[in-house]
Protein backbone atom coordinates (compact mmCIF):
# COMPACT_ATOMS: atom_id res chain seq x y z
CA UNK A 1 0.00 0.00 0.00
CA UNK A 2 1.40 3.25 -1.17
CA UNK A 3 -0.17 5.19 1.27
CA UNK A 4 -2.23 4.58 4.41
CA UNK A 5 -4.19 6.89 5.79
CA UNK A 6 -2.94 10.28 5.41
CA UNK A 7 -4.61 13.67 6.37
CA UNK A 8 -2.95 16.79 5.03
CA UNK A 9 -4.29 20.13 4.41
CA UNK A 10 -2.74 23.32 2.50
CA UNK A 11 -4.11 26.56 3.35
CA UNK A 12 -4.40 29.49 0.97
CA UNK A 13 -0.95 31.44 0.11
CA UNK A 14 1.25 28.62 2.09
CA UNK A 15 4.26 26.91 0.64
CA UNK A 16 3.85 23.51 1.84
CA UNK A 17 6.82 20.67 1.47
CA UNK A 18 6.35 17.05 0.46
CA UNK A 19 9.20 15.08 1.89
CA UNK A 20 10.45 11.29 1.71
CA UNK A 21 12.66 8.75 0.73
CA UNK A 22 11.71 7.13 -2.28
CA UNK A 23 8.57 4.52 -2.01
CA UNK A 24 7.34 6.82 0.61
CA UNK A 25 3.74 7.92 -1.33
CA UNK A 26 4.90 11.64 -2.15
CA UNK A 27 3.94 11.32 -5.84
CA UNK A 28 0.98 8.98 -5.24
CA UNK A 29 -0.22 11.54 -2.99
CA UNK A 30 0.02 14.20 -5.86
CA UNK A 31 -1.66 11.05 -8.31
CA UNK A 32 -4.48 11.00 -6.15
CA UNK A 33 -4.60 14.39 -5.93
CA UNK A 34 -4.87 15.07 -9.50
CA UNK A 35 -7.12 11.63 -10.33
CA UNK A 36 -4.11 10.17 -11.96
CA UNK A 37 -4.51 7.19 -10.07
CA UNK A 38 -7.49 6.35 -7.52
CA UNK A 39 -7.04 5.96 -3.83
CA UNK A 40 -8.24 2.03 -2.64
CA UNK A 41 -10.48 3.86 0.18
CA UNK A 42 -11.00 7.15 1.05
CA UNK A 43 -10.94 10.60 -0.57
CA UNK A 44 -9.74 13.67 -1.83
CA UNK A 45 -11.03 16.93 -2.51
CA UNK A 46 -9.66 20.26 -3.84
CA UNK A 47 -11.51 23.58 -3.24
CA UNK A 48 -13.90 20.99 -1.89
CA UNK A 49 -14.54 19.12 -5.07
CA UNK A 50 -13.94 15.47 -5.19
CA UNK A 51 -10.38 14.90 -7.29
CA UNK A 52 -12.33 12.67 -9.67
CA UNK A 53 -14.44 15.12 -11.07
CA UNK A 54 -12.24 16.86 -14.17
CA UNK A 55 -13.66 20.33 -12.70
CA UNK A 56 -11.69 19.83 -9.21
CA UNK A 57 -8.39 20.86 -11.79
CA UNK A 58 -9.62 23.88 -13.30
CA UNK A 59 -8.05 25.42 -9.85
CA UNK A 60 -5.15 23.12 -9.54
CA UNK A 61 -1.21 23.87 -12.04
CA UNK A 62 0.65 20.34 -11.84
CA UNK A 63 4.00 20.11 -12.47
CA UNK A 64 5.15 16.52 -12.65
CA UNK A 65 8.57 15.22 -12.03
CA UNK A 66 10.50 14.47 -15.60
CA UNK A 67 7.57 16.46 -17.56
CA UNK A 68 7.94 15.68 -21.24
CA UNK A 69 6.74 18.54 -22.92
CA UNK A 70 5.78 18.03 -26.76
CA UNK A 71 9.14 18.84 -28.23
CA UNK A 72 7.72 19.58 -31.67
CA UNK A 73 5.82 22.24 -29.92
CA UNK A 74 7.65 25.93 -29.41
CA UNK A 75 7.35 27.79 -25.81
CA UNK A 76 4.20 30.04 -27.08
CA UNK A 77 2.59 27.22 -28.76
CA UNK A 78 2.81 24.62 -25.65
CA UNK A 79 1.32 27.65 -23.60
CA UNK A 80 -1.51 28.07 -25.70
CA UNK A 81 -2.13 24.44 -26.22
CA UNK A 82 -2.43 23.79 -22.51
CA UNK A 83 -3.65 27.48 -21.59
CA UNK A 84 -6.53 26.19 -24.23
CA UNK A 85 -7.17 22.71 -22.53
CA UNK A 86 -7.63 25.17 -18.68
CA UNK A 87 -10.28 26.94 -20.37
CA UNK A 88 -8.68 30.19 -21.07
CA UNK A 89 -9.36 32.70 -24.12
CA UNK A 90 -6.68 33.78 -26.73
CA UNK A 91 -5.63 37.14 -25.46
CA UNK A 92 -5.12 35.96 -21.77
CA UNK A 93 -3.05 33.04 -22.97
CA UNK A 94 -0.91 36.19 -25.10
CA UNK A 95 -0.49 38.06 -22.07
CA UNK A 96 0.23 35.65 -19.73
CA UNK A 97 2.52 33.35 -21.46
CA UNK A 98 4.66 36.83 -21.97
CA UNK A 99 4.63 37.45 -18.28
CA UNK A 100 5.40 34.44 -17.15
CA UNK A 101 8.49 33.33 -19.25
CA UNK A 102 10.19 37.13 -18.99
CA UNK A 103 9.32 35.88 -14.78
CA UNK A 104 11.43 32.89 -15.57
CA UNK A 105 13.77 34.72 -17.86
CA UNK A 106 13.04 32.58 -20.94
CA UNK A 107 10.89 35.18 -22.53
CA UNK A 108 13.52 35.28 -25.66
CA UNK A 109 12.60 32.08 -26.25
CA UNK A 110 9.52 32.30 -26.75
CA UNK A 111 9.03 30.71 -30.53
CA UNK A 112 11.87 28.25 -30.09
CA UNK A 113 10.84 24.74 -30.16
CA UNK A 114 11.22 22.76 -26.91
CA UNK A 115 13.38 19.95 -28.34
CA UNK A 116 16.22 22.83 -28.56
CA UNK A 117 15.96 24.00 -24.69
CA UNK A 118 18.22 22.81 -21.77
CA UNK A 119 16.79 21.22 -18.87
CA UNK A 120 16.34 23.72 -16.75
CA UNK A 121 14.89 25.93 -19.27
CA UNK A 122 12.25 23.16 -20.55
CA UNK A 123 11.93 22.87 -16.15
CA UNK A 124 10.68 26.71 -16.24
CA UNK A 125 8.70 26.14 -19.19
CA UNK A 126 6.66 23.56 -17.70
CA UNK A 127 6.27 25.88 -14.50
CA UNK A 128 4.71 28.56 -16.99
CA UNK A 129 2.72 25.91 -18.19
CA UNK A 130 1.61 25.00 -14.50
CA UNK A 131 0.62 28.67 -13.91
CA UNK A 132 -0.99 29.89 -17.32
CA UNK A 133 -4.49 29.74 -15.62
CA UNK A 134 -3.28 31.42 -12.63
CA UNK A 135 -4.57 28.40 -10.57
CA UNK A 136 -4.89 28.37 -6.83
CA UNK A 137 -3.51 25.27 -6.21
CA UNK A 138 0.07 24.20 -7.24
CA UNK A 139 1.46 20.98 -7.21
CA UNK A 140 5.40 20.98 -7.81
CA UNK A 141 7.01 18.03 -8.37
CA UNK A 142 10.38 18.74 -8.67
CA UNK A 143 9.86 22.30 -9.56
CA UNK A 144 13.93 23.51 -9.35
CA UNK A 145 15.37 19.94 -10.71
CA UNK A 146 18.02 20.22 -13.20
CA UNK A 147 18.02 24.49 -12.55
CA UNK A 148 21.09 26.35 -12.27
CA UNK A 149 21.44 28.67 -8.99
CA UNK A 150 20.17 31.33 -9.97
CA UNK A 151 17.26 30.34 -11.59
CA UNK A 152 16.64 28.24 -8.58
CA UNK A 153 16.57 31.40 -6.64
CA UNK A 154 13.80 33.06 -9.54
CA UNK A 155 11.76 30.23 -9.25
CA UNK A 156 11.53 30.35 -5.26
CA UNK A 157 10.71 34.23 -6.07
CA UNK A 158 7.93 33.43 -8.28
CA UNK A 159 6.16 30.48 -6.17
CA UNK A 160 6.44 33.21 -3.21
CA UNK A 161 4.67 35.37 -5.35
CA UNK A 162 2.37 32.97 -6.18
CA UNK A 163 1.77 32.31 -2.27
CA UNK A 164 1.50 36.16 -1.87
CA UNK A 165 -1.40 36.06 -4.78
CA UNK A 166 -3.24 32.95 -2.21
CA UNK A 167 -2.08 29.96 -3.97
CA UNK A 168 -1.60 26.92 -1.80
CA UNK A 169 1.47 25.50 -3.02
CA UNK A 170 2.50 22.08 -2.60
CA UNK A 171 6.35 21.22 -3.54
CA UNK A 172 7.36 17.31 -3.76
CA UNK A 173 11.45 17.47 -3.62
CA UNK A 174 14.18 15.59 -2.29
CA UNK A 175 16.33 19.03 -2.65
CA UNK A 176 16.04 19.37 1.51
CA UNK A 177 18.01 22.63 1.26
CA UNK A 178 15.55 24.30 -1.28
CA UNK A 179 12.60 22.91 0.76
CA UNK A 180 13.97 24.87 3.99
CA UNK A 181 14.60 27.89 1.74
CA UNK A 182 11.50 27.74 0.30
CA UNK A 183 8.61 25.64 2.52
CA UNK A 184 6.58 27.42 5.26
CA UNK A 185 5.04 23.95 6.29
CA UNK A 186 6.51 20.69 5.81
CA UNK A 187 5.33 17.14 5.87
CA UNK A 188 7.46 13.88 6.00
CA UNK A 189 6.37 10.92 4.50
CA UNK A 190 7.51 7.29 5.81
CA UNK A 191 5.59 4.10 4.77
CA UNK A 192 3.00 5.80 3.41
CA UNK A 193 1.90 7.75 6.31
CA UNK A 194 2.95 11.41 8.09
CA UNK A 195 5.73 10.81 9.88
CA UNK A 196 6.06 14.23 11.04
CA UNK A 197 4.46 17.64 9.94
CA UNK A 198 4.54 21.15 11.24
CA UNK A 199 6.95 24.34 10.34
CA UNK A 200 9.77 24.32 9.25
CA UNK A 201 10.99 26.65 11.97
CA UNK A 202 9.37 24.30 14.46
CA UNK A 203 11.13 20.76 13.15
CA UNK A 204 14.35 22.25 12.75
CA UNK A 205 14.24 24.14 16.63
CA UNK A 206 15.35 20.70 18.24
CA UNK A 207 18.84 21.15 19.34
CA UNK A 208 19.67 22.51 22.58
CA UNK A 209 22.96 23.33 21.61
CA UNK A 210 24.94 26.83 20.86
CA UNK A 211 27.56 27.60 18.68
CA UNK A 212 30.49 29.61 20.79
CA UNK A 213 33.61 31.54 19.09
CA UNK A 214 35.63 33.14 21.44
CA UNK A 215 39.62 33.28 23.13
CA UNK A 216 40.38 31.79 26.10
CA UNK A 217 38.66 28.71 25.67
CA UNK A 218 40.81 26.36 26.97
CA UNK A 219 40.18 22.35 27.00
CA UNK A 220 39.36 22.42 30.93
CA UNK A 221 37.21 24.84 30.64
CA UNK A 222 34.93 23.02 28.08
CA UNK A 223 35.34 19.57 29.89
CA UNK A 224 33.84 21.77 32.76
CA UNK A 225 30.93 22.33 30.62
CA UNK A 226 30.65 19.49 28.67
CA UNK A 227 31.41 21.58 25.01
CA UNK A 228 33.63 20.31 21.86
CA UNK A 229 35.12 21.41 19.24
CA UNK A 230 33.92 20.95 15.71
CA UNK A 231 34.90 22.59 12.12
CA UNK A 232 36.94 25.89 14.42
CA UNK A 233 33.90 26.07 16.51
CA UNK A 234 32.70 25.17 19.90
CA UNK A 235 29.33 23.69 20.47
CA UNK A 236 27.70 23.86 23.79
CA UNK A 237 25.09 22.07 24.91
CA UNK A 238 22.62 24.06 27.15
CA UNK A 239 19.93 22.68 30.18
CA UNK A 240 19.29 26.26 30.35
CA UNK A 241 20.07 29.98 29.75
CA UNK A 242 21.98 29.49 33.71
CA UNK A 243 24.06 27.36 31.96
CA UNK A 244 24.95 29.70 28.65
CA UNK A 245 25.65 32.46 31.10
CA UNK A 246 27.84 30.65 33.44
CA UNK A 247 29.75 29.77 30.03
CA UNK A 248 30.20 33.30 29.05
CA UNK A 249 31.28 34.59 32.58
CA UNK A 250 34.14 32.08 32.89
CA UNK A 251 35.15 33.61 29.43
CA UNK A 252 35.13 36.77 30.46
CA UNK A 253 36.96 35.71 34.04
CA UNK A 254 39.56 34.41 31.84
CA UNK A 255 40.36 37.46 29.70
CA UNK A 256 38.53 36.09 26.81
CA UNK A 257 36.40 37.70 24.07
CA UNK A 258 33.22 36.22 22.77
CA UNK A 259 32.86 36.66 18.98
CA UNK A 260 29.67 34.64 18.38
CA UNK A 261 26.97 32.75 20.46
CA UNK A 262 24.16 31.24 17.83
CA UNK A 263 21.61 28.74 18.85
CA UNK A 264 22.52 25.40 17.03
CA UNK A 265 19.66 24.52 14.74
CA UNK A 266 19.33 21.02 13.28
CA UNK A 267 18.85 21.28 9.25
CA UNK A 268 15.53 19.75 7.31
CA UNK A 269 18.16 17.20 6.66
CA UNK A 270 19.36 15.90 9.74
CA UNK A 271 15.08 16.08 10.72
CA UNK A 272 14.88 13.89 7.59
CA UNK A 273 17.36 11.67 8.16
CA UNK A 274 16.39 10.89 11.67
CA UNK A 275 12.70 10.39 10.94
CA UNK A 276 13.47 7.79 8.21
CA UNK A 277 16.15 5.91 9.90
CA UNK A 278 13.23 5.91 13.26
CA UNK B 1 -15.07 23.49 -28.05
CA UNK B 2 -11.58 25.13 -26.65
CA UNK B 3 -10.44 21.41 -25.84
CA UNK B 4 -11.00 20.06 -29.52
CA UNK B 5 -9.42 23.48 -31.10
CA UNK B 6 -6.32 22.35 -28.84
CA UNK B 7 -6.01 19.21 -29.60
CA UNK B 8 -6.53 19.92 -33.27
CA UNK B 9 -3.69 22.26 -32.92
CA UNK B 10 -1.67 20.21 -31.16
CA UNK B 11 -1.72 17.27 -33.74
CA UNK B 12 -1.52 18.79 -36.90
CA UNK B 13 1.58 21.24 -35.36
CA UNK B 14 3.20 17.56 -34.18
CA UNK B 15 2.24 16.04 -38.01
CA UNK B 16 4.14 19.06 -39.45
CA UNK B 17 6.67 18.87 -37.35
CA UNK B 18 7.62 15.05 -37.53
CA UNK B 19 7.37 15.15 -41.19
CA UNK B 20 4.05 13.61 -40.99
CA UNK B 21 1.96 16.15 -43.11
CA UNK B 22 4.90 16.95 -45.09
CA UNK B 23 5.55 13.60 -46.21
CA UNK B 24 1.86 12.93 -46.21
CA UNK B 25 1.15 15.63 -49.09
CA UNK B 26 4.27 15.01 -50.82
CA UNK B 27 3.30 11.54 -51.40
CA UNK B 28 -0.02 12.90 -52.64
CA UNK B 29 1.03 15.76 -55.15
CA UNK B 30 4.14 12.73 -56.57
CA UNK B 31 0.82 10.85 -57.41
CA UNK B 32 -1.34 14.00 -58.74
CA UNK B 33 1.83 15.29 -60.59
CA UNK B 34 1.93 11.67 -62.77
CA UNK B 35 -1.30 11.35 -63.44
CA UNK B 36 -2.10 15.28 -64.52
CA UNK B 37 1.23 14.48 -66.63
CA UNK B 38 0.27 11.10 -67.65
CA UNK B 39 -2.99 11.46 -69.17
CA UNK B 40 -3.51 13.56 -72.58
CA UNK B 41 -6.74 13.77 -74.21
CA UNK B 42 -8.15 14.98 -77.19
CA UNK B 43 -11.44 15.92 -77.14
CA UNK B 44 -13.32 17.12 -80.09
CA UNK B 45 -16.94 18.05 -79.73
CA UNK B 46 -17.36 16.53 -76.34
CA UNK B 47 -16.35 13.26 -77.69
CA UNK B 48 -12.73 11.81 -77.31
CA UNK B 49 -11.59 11.96 -80.38
CA UNK B 50 -7.65 10.69 -79.31
CA UNK B 51 -5.65 10.07 -76.20
CA UNK B 52 -2.19 9.51 -75.16
CA UNK B 53 -1.54 7.77 -71.97
CA UNK B 54 2.51 7.96 -70.54
CA UNK B 55 3.14 9.51 -73.82
CA UNK B 56 1.95 6.47 -75.96
CA UNK B 57 -1.19 6.67 -77.97
CA UNK B 58 -4.31 5.21 -77.20
CA UNK B 59 -5.96 3.10 -80.38
CA UNK B 60 -9.01 4.25 -80.48
CA UNK B 61 -9.87 2.23 -83.40
CA UNK B 62 -11.86 4.80 -85.77
CA UNK B 63 -14.69 5.12 -82.44
CA UNK B 64 -15.43 8.00 -81.00
CA UNK B 65 -16.15 7.75 -77.01
CA UNK B 66 -18.47 10.38 -75.42
CA UNK B 67 -16.28 11.90 -72.96
CA UNK B 68 -18.83 11.89 -70.22
CA UNK B 69 -18.97 8.25 -70.11
CA UNK B 70 -15.40 8.19 -70.35
CA UNK B 71 -14.87 10.65 -67.13
CA UNK B 72 -16.95 8.55 -65.61
CA UNK B 73 -15.53 5.06 -66.31
CA UNK B 74 -12.37 6.58 -65.24
CA UNK B 75 -13.36 8.09 -62.08
CA UNK B 76 -14.60 5.10 -60.83
CA UNK B 77 -12.20 2.92 -61.23
CA UNK B 78 -9.94 5.37 -60.18
CA UNK B 79 -12.28 6.32 -56.69
CA UNK B 80 -10.80 2.56 -55.16
CA UNK B 81 -7.58 3.40 -55.88
CA UNK B 82 -7.66 6.50 -54.00
CA UNK B 83 -9.87 4.66 -51.23
CA UNK B 84 -6.46 2.38 -51.10
CA UNK B 85 -4.25 5.16 -51.02
CA UNK B 86 -5.99 7.69 -48.34
CA UNK B 87 -6.38 4.82 -46.25
CA UNK B 88 -3.14 3.42 -46.33
CA UNK B 89 -1.78 7.05 -46.07
CA UNK B 90 -4.20 7.76 -42.84
CA UNK B 91 -3.43 4.57 -40.70
CA UNK B 92 0.39 5.56 -40.81
CA UNK B 93 -0.31 9.53 -40.55
CA UNK B 94 -2.60 8.60 -37.25
CA UNK B 95 -1.63 5.50 -35.72
CA UNK B 96 1.04 7.56 -33.31
CA UNK B 97 -2.22 9.75 -31.50
CA UNK B 98 -2.97 7.62 -28.33
CA UNK B 99 0.99 6.15 -28.04
CA UNK B 100 2.72 9.67 -27.80
CA UNK B 101 -0.07 11.50 -25.63
CA UNK B 102 0.72 8.27 -22.82
CA UNK B 103 4.04 8.38 -22.74
CA UNK B 104 5.47 9.46 -19.41
CA UNK B 105 5.68 12.86 -18.53
CA UNK B 106 3.38 13.70 -21.36
CA UNK B 107 0.03 12.37 -20.10
CA UNK B 108 0.43 13.76 -17.03
CA UNK B 109 0.33 17.85 -18.54
CA UNK B 110 -2.60 16.36 -20.43
CA UNK B 111 -4.66 15.07 -17.50
CA UNK B 112 -4.03 17.74 -15.11
CA UNK B 113 -6.21 19.93 -17.34
CA UNK B 114 -10.03 20.45 -16.22
CA UNK B 115 -10.88 17.81 -19.02
CA UNK B 116 -12.42 14.81 -18.74
CA UNK B 117 -10.25 12.03 -20.07
CA UNK B 118 -13.42 10.66 -22.55
CA UNK B 119 -13.30 14.18 -24.06
CA UNK B 120 -9.70 14.10 -23.97
CA UNK B 121 -9.54 11.34 -25.99
CA UNK B 122 -12.65 12.05 -28.29
CA UNK B 123 -11.43 15.72 -28.83
CA UNK B 124 -7.86 13.60 -30.45
CA UNK B 125 -10.01 11.19 -32.25
CA UNK B 126 -11.56 14.31 -33.87
CA UNK B 127 -8.17 15.64 -34.61
CA UNK B 128 -7.00 12.68 -36.15
CA UNK B 129 -10.19 12.72 -38.21
CA UNK B 130 -9.60 16.30 -39.54
CA UNK B 131 -5.81 15.29 -40.28
CA UNK B 132 -7.13 12.63 -42.15
CA UNK B 133 -9.96 14.13 -43.83
CA UNK B 134 -7.60 16.95 -45.04
CA UNK B 135 -5.37 14.65 -46.96
CA UNK B 136 -8.47 13.04 -48.81
CA UNK B 137 -9.67 16.74 -49.42
CA UNK B 138 -6.69 17.26 -50.92
CA UNK B 139 -5.95 13.96 -52.70
CA UNK B 140 -9.23 13.41 -54.24
CA UNK B 141 -10.04 17.22 -54.87
CA UNK B 142 -7.24 17.99 -56.86
CA UNK B 143 -7.63 14.90 -58.96
CA UNK B 144 -11.37 15.76 -59.04
CA UNK B 145 -9.83 19.39 -60.82
CA UNK B 146 -7.30 17.76 -62.87
CA UNK B 147 -10.53 15.72 -64.36
CA UNK B 148 -12.18 18.73 -65.06
CA UNK B 149 -9.52 21.09 -66.15
CA UNK B 150 -8.39 17.86 -68.84
CA UNK B 151 -11.95 17.11 -69.42
CA UNK B 152 -14.16 19.55 -68.65
CA UNK B 153 -16.61 17.24 -67.36
CA UNK B 154 -17.82 18.49 -63.40
CA UNK B 155 -19.13 15.08 -61.96
CA UNK B 156 -19.32 16.21 -58.02
CA UNK B 157 -19.93 12.24 -57.06
CA UNK B 158 -16.60 11.37 -57.47
CA UNK B 159 -15.53 14.58 -55.00
CA UNK B 160 -18.07 13.18 -52.67
CA UNK B 161 -16.97 9.74 -52.96
CA UNK B 162 -14.41 10.94 -50.13
CA UNK B 163 -16.99 11.22 -47.68
CA UNK B 164 -17.29 7.22 -47.81
CA UNK B 165 -13.49 6.89 -47.58
CA UNK B 166 -13.48 9.06 -44.45
CA UNK B 167 -16.03 6.46 -42.88
CA UNK B 168 -13.67 3.84 -43.43
CA UNK B 169 -11.01 6.22 -42.09
CA UNK B 170 -12.74 6.82 -38.84
CA UNK B 171 -13.47 2.98 -38.53
CA UNK B 172 -9.73 1.78 -38.96
CA UNK B 173 -8.56 4.70 -36.19
CA UNK B 174 -11.34 4.04 -33.98
CA UNK B 175 -9.98 0.53 -34.02
CA UNK B 176 -6.00 1.93 -33.77
CA UNK B 177 -7.50 4.47 -30.67
CA UNK B 178 -8.41 1.13 -28.70
CA UNK B 179 -4.65 -0.36 -29.36
CA UNK B 180 -3.29 2.54 -28.59
CA UNK B 181 -4.60 2.91 -25.06
CA UNK B 182 -3.68 -0.37 -24.13
CA UNK B 183 -0.64 -1.21 -25.57
CA UNK B 184 0.68 2.34 -26.15
CA UNK B 185 2.76 1.08 -29.08
CA UNK B 186 2.68 3.40 -32.61
CA UNK B 187 3.90 -0.02 -34.66
CA UNK B 188 1.00 -1.89 -32.87
CA UNK B 189 -1.45 0.30 -33.54
CA UNK B 190 -0.32 0.23 -37.19
CA UNK B 191 0.59 -3.49 -37.81
CA UNK B 192 -3.27 -4.30 -36.34
CA UNK B 193 -4.67 -1.72 -37.98
CA UNK B 194 -2.93 -3.21 -41.69
CA UNK B 195 -4.15 -6.32 -40.07
CA UNK B 196 -8.01 -5.36 -39.78
CA UNK B 197 -8.41 -4.00 -42.83
CA UNK B 198 -6.99 -7.13 -44.97
CA UNK B 199 -8.44 -9.49 -42.35
CA UNK B 200 -11.84 -7.78 -43.02
CA UNK B 201 -11.94 -7.85 -46.40
CA UNK B 202 -11.00 -11.19 -46.53
CA UNK B 203 -13.96 -12.20 -44.67
CA UNK B 204 -16.24 -10.88 -47.89
CA UNK B 205 -15.93 -14.57 -48.64
CA UNK B 206 -17.08 -15.74 -45.34
CA UNK B 207 -19.37 -17.88 -47.22
CA UNK B 208 -17.44 -19.92 -48.84
CA UNK B 209 -14.53 -20.01 -46.49
CA UNK B 210 -16.89 -21.00 -43.97
CA UNK B 211 -18.25 -23.77 -46.34
CA UNK B 212 -14.75 -24.76 -46.60
CA UNK B 213 -13.75 -25.40 -43.05
CA UNK B 214 -14.06 -28.75 -41.20
CA UNK B 215 -16.03 -27.50 -38.26
CA UNK B 216 -19.43 -26.44 -37.21
CA UNK B 217 -18.14 -24.25 -34.56
CA UNK B 218 -15.21 -22.84 -36.91
CA UNK B 219 -17.89 -21.36 -39.72
CA UNK B 220 -20.08 -20.39 -36.87
CA UNK B 221 -16.90 -17.85 -35.91
CA UNK B 222 -16.02 -17.06 -39.78
CA UNK B 223 -19.66 -16.03 -40.33
CA UNK B 224 -20.02 -14.59 -36.66
CA UNK B 225 -16.55 -12.84 -37.17
CA UNK B 226 -17.88 -11.42 -41.02
CA UNK B 227 -21.04 -9.33 -38.67
CA UNK B 228 -18.78 -8.24 -36.33
CA UNK B 229 -15.70 -6.53 -38.18
CA UNK B 230 -16.12 -3.62 -40.69
CA UNK B 231 -16.20 -4.22 -44.18
CA UNK B 232 -13.61 -2.78 -45.91
CA UNK B 233 -14.10 -4.64 -49.12
CA UNK B 234 -17.50 -4.15 -49.49
CA UNK B 235 -17.22 -0.22 -48.93
CA UNK B 236 -14.50 -0.17 -51.20
CA UNK B 237 -16.90 -1.39 -53.48
CA UNK B 238 -19.52 0.94 -52.34
CA UNK B 239 -16.77 3.93 -53.51
CA UNK B 240 -17.12 2.95 -56.66
CA UNK B 241 -20.58 2.26 -57.31
CA UNK B 242 -21.48 5.69 -55.67
CA UNK B 243 -19.17 7.64 -57.99
CA UNK B 244 -20.00 5.45 -61.22
CA UNK B 245 -23.73 6.11 -59.99
CA UNK B 246 -24.64 2.80 -61.52
CA UNK B 247 -27.03 -0.10 -59.44
CA UNK B 248 -24.85 -2.66 -57.68
CA UNK B 249 -22.90 -4.97 -59.03
CA UNK B 250 -25.02 -8.31 -59.62
CA UNK B 251 -21.93 -10.38 -57.69
CA UNK B 252 -22.14 -7.61 -54.55
CA UNK B 253 -25.96 -7.48 -54.15
CA UNK B 254 -26.25 -9.73 -51.53
CA UNK B 255 -22.59 -8.55 -49.45
CA UNK B 256 -23.47 -4.57 -50.11
CA UNK B 257 -26.37 -3.13 -48.72
CA UNK B 258 -27.22 -1.15 -45.36
CA UNK B 259 -26.02 -3.81 -43.55
CA UNK B 260 -22.35 -2.83 -44.61
CA UNK B 261 -22.94 0.63 -43.28
CA UNK B 262 -24.60 -0.02 -40.03
CA UNK B 263 -22.44 -2.99 -39.00
CA UNK B 264 -19.09 -0.71 -39.44
CA UNK B 265 -20.77 1.92 -37.77
CA UNK B 266 -21.66 -0.16 -34.91
CA UNK B 267 -18.28 -1.62 -34.86
CA UNK B 268 -16.68 2.07 -35.07
CA UNK B 269 -19.23 3.02 -32.28
CA UNK B 270 -18.13 -0.10 -29.91
CA UNK B 271 -14.20 0.78 -31.01
CA UNK B 272 -14.79 4.50 -29.20
CA UNK B 273 -16.82 3.38 -26.35
CA UNK B 274 -14.15 0.51 -25.69
CA UNK B 275 -11.21 2.99 -25.78
CA UNK B 276 -12.51 5.72 -23.96
CA UNK B 277 -13.97 2.91 -21.01
CA UNK B 278 -9.92 1.64 -20.93
CA UNK B 279 -8.82 5.02 -21.32
CA UNK B 280 -11.17 6.25 -18.05
CA UNK B 281 -10.05 3.49 -15.85
CA UNK B 282 -5.82 3.41 -17.18
CA UNK B 283 -3.62 4.66 -14.20
CA UNK B 284 -0.84 6.54 -15.03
Amino acid sequence: MALDGIDLSVQPGELFGLLGPNGAGKTTTVKILLGLTRPTAGEAFIEGIPVSNPESRRSVGYLPEGHKIPNYLTARQALSIFGRMSGLESDVIKKRSVELLEALSIAQWIDVRVKKFSKGMTQRLGLAIALIHSPKVLLLDEPTDGVDPVGRREIRDLLREEAKRGAAVLLNSHLLSEMELTCDRVAVLRNGKVAAEGSVEALTRRTAKYKVAATALDDALLTQFGAERVNGHVELPIEDLEKLNAFVDQIRARGGLVSELAPLRSTLEDVFVDLVRA
Amino acid sequence: MKTLVANIEDVLREAAARWILITYFLLSTIFLFIFASAVNLDIINGTLAGARLFGKDVQMSGNEIPIEKLVLGFESGFSFVLYLLCTGLSIFATAHLVPRMQEKGTIDLYLARPVSRVKLLLSRYVAGLVLAGSNILYLVGTVWLIVIWKTHVVHPRFFLGGVLILFVIATLLAFAFVVGVVTSSTAVSIMTSFGLFIFSAMLVAHDRIAAAVSHDWEAWLINGLYWVVPKTAELGAAVVTFVSGNKVPERLADTLGPQTFWTTAVFTVACLALASWLFQRKEF
